[in-house]
């Protein structure tokens, strides 16, 4: 079994530089999601440790070994595409072994790993097709088939769910969380999706332009954000954002206000700031509730009731759109005006570069 | 394992497709075809015996713009491929609207014009040649029989290239024709439904809808046929030999006449005019034919 | 339902082909059961008597058995570059289609160049007897592996462009090297465009004329279309001879056509968009 290790490992294209030096620490047995925005470079990282794409710079460990030069088939990685990419003229039973195959297994050997694998997917029945002749599901299944047979010690995932309909989806998503407990391989998975990024990951990685943004689990990422593009990135609906003056510094926390938000006192690292800096302040949707006393106002633009909750849109007076999920069922009027609290302890400040000003946790 | 090493000595990991897949095509072609186009260029200035070369500098050229056979030749290639490729142009499209109509006998149809293609051009000049004798000729024995003079297909010298221009027609219509098929099919559906409603007439329809998105397929039949017709060089060996006279030689045929007579320099000046003759010709052409559309 | 018009038009359209594209080859056939009486007087008639098998035998043992070594010499021709074609072609393809290099458009020039250009005869004669391949089946094949190169590439070029590189991927994650990739994988799924490929060149690989004239001379190393001369004299032509030697030589290319009849239109009209 084993980890990874990246150490300021770069990638360029021509003179484009897609990867910006990225260090990462990956255990031994850890599942780690990458997220990031289209674009940002998570396929390419993931390329680069299966060695499918040269390193432009840097360093990549697999387990102990310095891998940068090393064929994909010598890294013990095994990877899932995103298309499934079956071979089309082979059945499943030779996708699976093709592997094997060119590994020159012994003929039992094989045929032993492939039935087991067939047997933990639930496949056995669909040993003799053609991929032609599969379900999208079914050819997942495949091609994670393809995977484990080859016993490798870091399985690779380029949303590898994409292409499945919303409830396969969600069941392949569990699967693949319980293949990770019983098999205990490293896994690396590249999503854009948030619910799969929470629900699977030990830890995130979260990309924005070829640089890693921050690294935690997902509730870290979650309630304390080391930047903007994270805070605004995890978690959904996205948190709403204002600008607001820094009105009083105090041991530990920061008052702030501005003609949308009334006084709020909000616990957060006061190093480097001073009365009358502007900051942005940031509240998640889910932690804002009507509150006629409440620091922020607003008018209501759109309304969504979904029964159980409802989505509130708002216009604060500077014009800033805000979103906020209120509990319950809330027959709110457009144009009507509406209060709403934050509850201090959960909103973040960020400076002017963008960085969280995080309270020292206690 | 120090971090050292690794960086400075990037070793470039063997590709996925290798190079060396180019090797063995590029040896034959250059070898065999690239080596002796660039050399047909030095030796076009010589006079030469395939074991010595003298050399005239452009002599050869002058004597292919001076002797009247020579010219004719060169007017001759023009003429023909011109007349082939306007020809199939014309008779493919129009043979390829009444496939891809709801005629009967579609595939018997679509067989019998495009089997001519995969038959021996030498086979069918000769059959030609039998058919077109003037007297004793199938053709102009059944012209006779409508109280039609049949003319020398082949013997007349105003007529000879025409006439294997003619059988060039009849053996390659039917690659015009699956070009045409091919792109007239991919012609959407709706575009006629719309000019249905529109209320287009038939020859409307063929006008405005037909003739404008079937012209890739155009491009196509053209310069595969004027290309062709620029290199014919079997049919008309098969039928005439270039005669009566010089009545059908075109440049093909001189080179291979040339080459007979030993002349080698000037064959060789002929496959360099012919080369030209194609350059100059053929770029400008698809050039003009695949120019962007305005739709699409 | 057909309208009377299109019935009559169906009606014309077929007796139109009928007398241009069937007749001739009617004629063809009537011609090779006549004797040479008959013959001589090229109509379209019904032969008088049966004579096809001596015709046969007769332009089979004609000039010491000749049609027999043709017949060898073209097939070994035929085959052996065929088989070179779609080796070269699909490797060259296969690399053309996947790796892009600044060489990816000078490549693609020779392409073009080699549909286009003429080959240039006599220094290619020259270089043939500087190789001592001038007027050898090796060198015949060599040459039609060379002057035919390009429209198989191109062939094969446009099809493996269609088949995801995550493929080859795939692959080299399961532990395929470059050589497993392209035998392996590529090559079984480029089936189809080899069939085209191998039926299109074929065909015109044994209907060739002009390039075993220039480079193979030589009666021992006659090919199928030259045995054609053997009955055309200036001043009497064997006319049931020669046209049972057409027939006979249009027999390949007919069972090509009953059986590929579909790759063949598609292989055409493919890369002749392309080209
Ligand atoms: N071969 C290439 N040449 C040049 N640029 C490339 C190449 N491959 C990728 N890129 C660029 O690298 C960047 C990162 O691409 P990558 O595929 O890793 O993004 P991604 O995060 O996986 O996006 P997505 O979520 O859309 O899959 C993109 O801006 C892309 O345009
Ligand atoms: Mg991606």
């Amino acid at each position: 079994m084993a980890g990874l290790e990246l150490k300021n490992i770069q990638k360029t294209y021509g003179k484009v530089e897609v990867i910006k030096g990225v260090d990462l620490d990956i255990e031994d047995g850890e599942f780690v999601v990458f997220v990031g925005p289209s674009g940002c470079g998570k396929s390419t990282l993931l390329r680069m440790i299966a060695g499918l794409e040269d390193i432009t710079g840097g360093e990549l460990y697999i387990g102990d070994k310095l891998c940068n030069d090393v064929e994909p088939r010598d890294r013990s990685i095994a990877m899932v595409f995103q298309s499934y990419a079956l071979y089309p003229h082979m059945t499943v039973y030779d996708n699976v072994g093709f592997g094997l195959k060119l590994a020159k297994t012994p003929k039992d050997v094989r045929d032993q790993k492939i039935r087991e694998a067939a047997r933990i997917l639930k496949m056995e029945h669909l040993l003799d097709r053609k991929p032609g002749q599969l379900s999208g599901g079914q050819r997942q299944r495949v091609a994670i088939g393809r995977a484990i047979v080859r016993q490798p010690e870091v399985f690779l995932f380029d949303e590898p769910l994409s292409n499945l309909d919303a409830a396969l989806r969600v069941d392949t998503r569990m699967e693949i969380a319980k293949l990770h407990a019983d098999l205990g391989a490293t896994m690396i998975y590249v999503t854009h999706d948030q619910v799969e990024a929470m629900t699977l990951a030990d830890k995130i990685v979260v990309l924005d332009a070829g640089v890693v943004q921050q690294v935690g689990s997902p509730i870290e990422l979650y309630q304390r954000p080391q930047n903007r593009f994270v805070a605004g990135f995890i978690g959904s609906p996205k948190m709403n954002f204002v600008e607001v003056a820094v009105e009083a510094i105090g041991p530990d926390a920061i008052t702030v206000g501005s003609k949308d938000v009334a006084s709020l006192r909000v616990p957060a690292a006061t190093a480097g700031i001073s009365v009358g800096d502007t900051l942005t302040l940031g509240i998640r949707p889910h932690d804002l509730s009507p509150a006629n006393t409440g620091a922020i106002v607003g008018r209501v633009a759109i309304v969504e009731r979904l029964g159980n909750e409802t989505i509130v849109n708002i216009e604060l007076a500077s014009g800033t759109a805000w979103l906020a999920v209120l509990d319950g069922d809330q027959a709110l009027r457009i144009g009507e005006s509406l209060a709403l609290a934050a509850e201090p302890a959960k909103a973040i400040l960020f400076d002017a570069a963008g960085k969280a000003l995080l309270p020292t946790p206690a | 394992m120090t971090a050292a090493a690794a960086p400075a000595l990037k070793m470039q990991r063997r590709s996925l497709y290798p190079g060396w897949f180019y090797l063995p095509a590029a040896v034959v072609y250059s070898v065999l075809f690239l080596a002796p186009t660039f050399a047909s260029l030095y030796f076009s200035l010589t006079r030469w015996t395939l074991f010595d070369a003298t050399f005239i500098g452009f002599d050869n050229f002058a004597q292919f713009f001076r002797e009247p056979f020579l010219i004719q030749g060169l007017v001759n290639t023009v003429i023909y491929a011109v007349v082939t490729s306007g020809l199939k142009v014309v008779i493919g499209m129009a043979l390829a609207v009444m496939l891809t109509s709801q005629i009967m006998a579609r595939g018997y149809l679509r067989s019998v014009i495009f089997f001519p293609v995969l038959v021996s051009t030498i086979g069918v000049g000769m059959t030609f040649t039998v058919l077109m004798h003037p007297t004793q000729g199938m053709i102009n024995q059944a012209l006779a029989l409508f109280g039609i003079a049949g003319p020398g297909w082949l013997v007349d010298p105003k007529l000879a290239l025409f006439s294997v221009a003619l059988v060039d027609v009849w053996k390659g219509v039917g690659l015009a024709t699956v070009i045409y098929i091919a792109g007239l099919v991919a012609i959407p559906k709706d575009y006629y439904e719309a000019a249905r409603i529109d209320g287009a007439t038939r020859l409307q329809n063929f006008i405005y809808v037909t003739l404008p998105l079937s012209r890739p397929a155009t491009a196509t039949v053209i310069t595969l046929s004027f290309i062709g017709g620029l290199r014919t060089f079997d049919l008309i060996w098969a039928m005439t030999k270039g005669g009566p006279g010089f009545a059908s030689d075109t440049v093909a045929s001189v080179i291979y006449k040339q080459y007979q007579a030993g002349f080698y320099g000037l064959s060789t000046a002929g496959n360099v005019v012919l080369f030209i003759l194609i350059a100059v010709l053929v770029v400008p052409l698809t050039m003009f034919l695949n120019r962007k559309q305005g739709h699409e | 339902m057909r309208s009377r018009g299109s019935i009559i038009g169906g009606v014309a359209a077929i007796a139109a082909t009928f007398v241009v594209f069937v007749i001739p080859f009617l004629f063809i056939i009537l011609m090779a059961f006549k004797d040479k009486q008959q013959s001589a007087l090229r109509d379209f008639s019904w032969p008088n008597g049966f004579h096809l098998w001596d015709n046969l035998y007769e332009v089979v043992k004609t000039r010491n058995w000749m049609m027999i070594t043709a017949f060898i010499n073209s097939s070994l021709i035929t085959v052996v570059s065929v088989t070179l074609l779609i080796v070269l072609a699909a490797m060259v393809g296969f690399v053309l289609a996947r790796r892009k290099t600044r060489w990816n458009g000078l490549i693609e020039f020779l392409i073009l160049a080699g549909l286009m250009i003429p080959p240039a005869v006599v220094p290619t004669i020259w270089l043939l007897q500087g190789l001592k391949l001038f007027g050898t089946l090796h060198g015949m094949i060599l040459i039609q592996v060379a002057y035919n190169l390009p429209f198989s590439i191109i062939l094969y070029r446009a099809f493996i462009a269609t088949i995801p590189r995550e493929l080859d991927e795939a692959a080299v994650i399961d532990g395929a090297r470059p050589l497993d990739v392209f035998f392996r994988i590529i090559l079984p799924l480029l089936w189809p465009v080899t069939v085209t490929n191998i039926v299109v060149q074929s065909v015109g690989i044994f209907n060739d004329f002009t390039n075993p004239l220039y480079y193979l001379p030589g009666n021992q190393n006659a090919t199928v279309q030259l045995t054609l001369y053997n009955f055309q004299s200036q001043f009497s032509t064997a006319y049931n001879l020669l046209f049972t030697n057409i027939m006979l030589i249009t027999i390949p290319p007919l069972i090509v056509f009953m059986f590929f009849n579909r790759q063949i239109v598609a292989g055409m009209t493919a890369g002749a968009v392309k080209g």
